[in-house]
Order: C-alpha cells, then structure tokens, then sequence
C-alpha cells in the first residue's frame, strides 16, 4: 500500500494544474488574512478578527481542495492513464484508497500549514499595529480543526463526484454548485413543502456552519455537523467506489 | 503462458467477445489479427481486467490477472501509447508506474535507454510523436521485466526503422521464453516477427495456428509459367479443363501442381523458360479468411466506377 500511496503523490505532484491549484489554495486565505489585518481599523479587532478572516477565506480554500480531488481522479480518464493505473493495481478498491490518503494528506496538510501561517503572521501585524485584544479565544482552535476536516471532506468529495462523471467541467460544475445553489434550491423547495427546519439538515451547509466560532450556532455541534456531512460523503465515496469497481475502464 | 477459455463480452445486446479461446505459448511471438471491430482490443482489456467479462477466463501461468499481486513483473500490456498525462515528463510517466510495483527509479533509466528515449526523459509526453509515445508504451510494458508481452498495434506511427526494431525487440523478447501477444494490421510485418497466428472476426475464433500452416491452409496457390511456345501450351492446358489467365508473356495455371505443367509441357515438346510455383501472402490469405468476417467495408473509387475499357 505504501508504494501504491508514493505512486500517486508522484502523479498528483507531477501535473502542472495540481499544483498551481494547490498553489491558489495555499495563496488565497494568507493573502485575504495578511491584507486584512494589514488595512483593518485597529479599534475595530476583537479576539476573534483573525480568526473568522482565516476561516472565512479558508472556506474558499475547501472548495479548491474539492477541485484538486476532481483533477486527480478525471485527468486520469481524460488523459486515458486510468488503464495503466488499473493495469498496475487491478485490485482497485486499493487503488481508489491510495488516491483518497493522498489527497486528504494533502488537503490536511496545506490547511494546517495556512492556518499556522495566516494565523502567526495575522496577529503579528495586528500586534505591532498595536491592536488589542487580539488573542485567541476559546473556540478557536477547534474551528481550525474542523476547518482542516472540511478540507479533507471536500477533498475526497470532489474525488467521488469526479469518478462519478469521469470529465472534469461536469464534475467542478457540480462540485461548486451543490454548495452555492443546489442546497439552496431544494432547502428552499423542501422548506416550503414541508419545514423550515430542512435547512439544517442540507450536509454541505452543515459542513460549513462547523467553521463557526460559537457552538451555539450549530445545530449538531460542530464535531456533529462535520461528522454529518462526512457522512453523506462516506455513503457518496461508496457508491462511486462500487462504479468504479465495476465500470469497464 | 496465456491461456483464455471461453471468454465472452457484451455491450448489451452486442456481443463483442463471443466464446474466444485460444492459448499463447512461452517462446513465440503470436499474431492477433482481424478486421476493424473484430474485438481485438477488448479481448486484450478483458484478458487484464479493464473491461469486465460475462464468463470466460484469462489466465496468466494459471492465474487471472486480478490476483498478481505485483503484475507489472508479470504481464506488460502496451494497449494505447496515448495513454499517458501530456503534462508528465516521460521520466515521470514511468517513474509513478515503476513506484506502483516496487521499482526503483534506476529501472526506468535502464528502460529509457533500451527504447532510445533517455535524451528526452525531461520532456513532457505532450511533445512526443506518435512513434516516441509508442517507445514510452514499450519501456512501460519493460519495466517489470515481464515473462508475458501483450501489445495492441504497436507499429502503429513507427517509421521503416522503428518497425524494424520493434520486429527484432519481440523476437528478442520472445527468444528469451517471454509470451508475446501481439495485434497489427501490418501484416507484412506480421508475417515476418510472428510464429503463431490467432484470427478473429466479430469476436469469434476462426482459426488459431502457425504462420505457414495459416498461409499453406489460406493463401491461394498458382504455377507460373513462361515459354516461347505459351499459346500452345495455354490451349492444351485448356483442353484438359485447366483454369489459365494470361499476362505479357506469362500464363498463371490455377489448381494445379508444377509438376502437371511440366509433363504437359514435356509430353508436348513445349519449351519452358520458366515454371514456378507461387504463393499468396499472408495479407491474402487474412483477407480470404476474414471475407465474412468484415464488418466496416471501403469501395474503391475504380470498383464503383467500373473499369474504363
């Protein structure tokens, strides 16, 4: 399993578009945090500034990890080495997991380097601005947690929808929509219908609503709404590992 | 060794594989010819778990293919040498290949050396020709040393040299005991790197033997004869019911041995300049074998036409 996981870092790391996606998504939150507390009226900080810019930028980061997990598995269709893939590891339940590590490493890893990184170099221009009450709160670190969560998540979400289509636009298309209209739609439609409450119960906004710094907002917790929508992610990975194991290549 | 038994593909209510068997022996390098369509391509997928079978089986020293554990030292299957990311390197190409299967990036040099492409190796695969993407194939199908070769057209944008030496490297390969599988629609070629022969036509086995037995058994036979005295010997060729077509100065006897002419002719006091024996080529006998077999026909401009007179 070990060589199978080397192998496809080599291949994610190997493709130019992986990495200037990894880049964007490295880039992206430092650069909104760093711009942020650099240009921020200092009397209007609070404990929590750095905090809900990180988190707030780092939900874009998410998304781009989602897209890295689609590149990784429909270039292979697109560029036709999915047959070498296969032709090297014919069990492919293995070759799907090895793919999956990879990628939550990745995702993971570049999350908690942003963190560390937006988070030390944010209040340290906020401190010598001269900002107070700057420091950590509480909730803090765990809101960072369940952010490296999400990443990993969305990581492996965008994996099954990728293998689902196997071609990238129709499977970024959805990856980006579910979130930013789909779940509205039918939230909206099935509020209607039936309750309000629906929307709680929409997994990528209860994904999302595990970035917030207070736990009462949440409906199920944070830990529970992470763990709720991994679980639709874990049911959807499933399934598209059962095509995949099926599906001629 | 390869063994396939029974093996059947369907694509719904097409059959594209239908009850093929055949064997491939350690040693020799086996043709695998037929028409477009015929199901070449599948067979070679479902033989290593691409594509998924309804029933048969594809065995590769008694095991299928979905239970070797490392199977790049096994079987080296080269089925489209498009496939590989145009953005990779070609040593990066085979470098995650290698890293699947327990190698070291050392045997991808020794690979790139052996097909001619190291001077290249930091290119990305986007650059390549044709032919430098099929040598990339080769070198991934060497990697793993494998004792079975499984190539679908691997001449295929290969200039004279490339195709000579792709001829002389499956011999080679199979000189060494390897089991060599290999589809082409060069059948020149064919004729001069195979020693055995399967032929299919709408994924059916139509027959399954060597080269010559192929040729002796398919390829039409003819006595060629020249002589000063030819309108003589054309008539008492006829008279005894022989089928004669005449060229410029040549008369082409259908059906019947030398030896027949040459008595003829001697019994007759008919001089010979010439009398020999000829033999359609492989090309001509997979065209005769493969008639009904065809499923994708082309209409010459002349035969449409009609011969001007």
């Amino acid at each position: 399993m070990i060589s199978l996981i080397r192998s496809e870092w080599l291949k994610l790391r190997t493709v130019r578009s992986n990495i200037t996606m990894a880049c964007f998504a490295v880039i992206l939150p430092l650069a909104i945090t760093l711009l942020t507390t650099a240009f921020i009226d200092v009397y209007s900080v609070d404990d929590a500034t750095v905090s809900v810019v990180l988190l707030g930028s780092g939900s874009l980061s998410v998304l781009l990890f989602g897209i890295i997990g689609v590149l990784a598995i429909t270039q292979e269709y697109s560029q036709g080495t999915i047959r070498l893939t296969l032709a090297a590891n014919p069990r492919r339940i293995r070759a799907y997991v090895a793919k999956g590590i990879v990628l939550a490493i990745l995702s993971g890893g570049l999350t908690a380097f942003i963190i560390l990184v937006g988070n030390t170099t944010g209040e340290a221009i906020l401190d010598s601005r001269g900002a107070v009450g700057k420091l950590s709160n509480g909730d803090m670190g765990q809101a960072y947690l369940a952010l490296i969560a999400l990443s990993v998540v969305v990581s492996l979400l965008g994996m099954a929808i990728g293998t689902l289509t196997r071609n990238p636009p129709s499977a970024v298309t959805i990856l980006v929509l579910w979130p930013l209209l789909l779940e509205s739609l039918i939230g909206g439609l099935l509020s209607v219908a039936i309750s309000e409450s629906i929307f709680k119960w929409m997994p990528f906004q209860t994904g999302l609503n595990s970035l917030r710094l207070e736990d009462s907002d949440m409906d199920f917790g944070r830990w529970g709404s992470v763990g709720y929508f991994g679980l639709w992610i874990l049911a959807l990975s499933l399934f598209a590992l059962a095509r995949f194991k099926r599906r001629d290549a | 060794m390869i063994n396939v038994e029974g093996l059947t593909k369907k694509y719904g209510s097409t059959i594209a594989v239908d009850s093929l068997s055949f064997t491939v022996k350690p040693g020799r390098v086996t043709g695998f010819l037929g028409p477009n369509g015929s199901g070449k391509s599948t067979t070679m997928r479902c033989m290593i778990g691409l594509d998924r079978v309804h029933s048969g089986t594809a065995l590769f020293d008694g095991k299928p293919y979905r239970e070797l554990k490392k199977p790049l030292h096994e079987v080296g299957t080269l089925l489209d040498a498009g496939n590989a990311h145009s953005g990779r390197t070609a040593r990066n190409h085979l470098r995650w290949l290698a890293m699947s299967n327990g190698m070291s990036s050392k045997r991808v040099d020794e690979v790139l050396e052996l097909v001619g492409l190291m001077d290249v190796a930091k290119k990305r695969v986007g650059q390549f020709s044709l032919g430098m993407k099929q040598r990339l194939g080769l070198a991934a199908v060497m990697l793993g040393d494998p004792k079975v070769v499984i190539l679908d057209e691997p001449a295929n944008g290969l200039d004279p040299e490339g195709i000579r030496w792709i001829r002389e490297m499956l011999k080679h390969l199979a000189s060494q005991g390897r089991s060599v599988l290999v589809s082409s629609h060069l059948l020149s070629e064919m004729a001069l790197m195979a020693d055995d022969l399967i032929v299919i036509g709408k994924g059916r086995l139509i027959t399954e033997c060597t080269v010559s037995d192929f040729i002796d058994q398919y390829a039409k036979k003819w006595v060629v004869v020249k002589s000063p005295q030819l309108d003589s010997l054309v008539t008492l060729a006829q008279e005894q019911g022989m089928h004669v077509s005449l060229g410029q100065g040549v008369a082409e006897f259908h059906g019947v041995e030398a030896a027949m002419i040459g008595e003829l002719a001697a019994k007759n006091n008919v001089v010979l300049h010439e009398l020999s024996t000829q033999t359609g080529s492989l090309e001509d006998a997979f065209l005769e074998v493969t008639a009904d077999a065809v499923q994708y026909h082309g209409h010459a401009e002349t035969q449409s036409k009609g011969v001007a007179s």
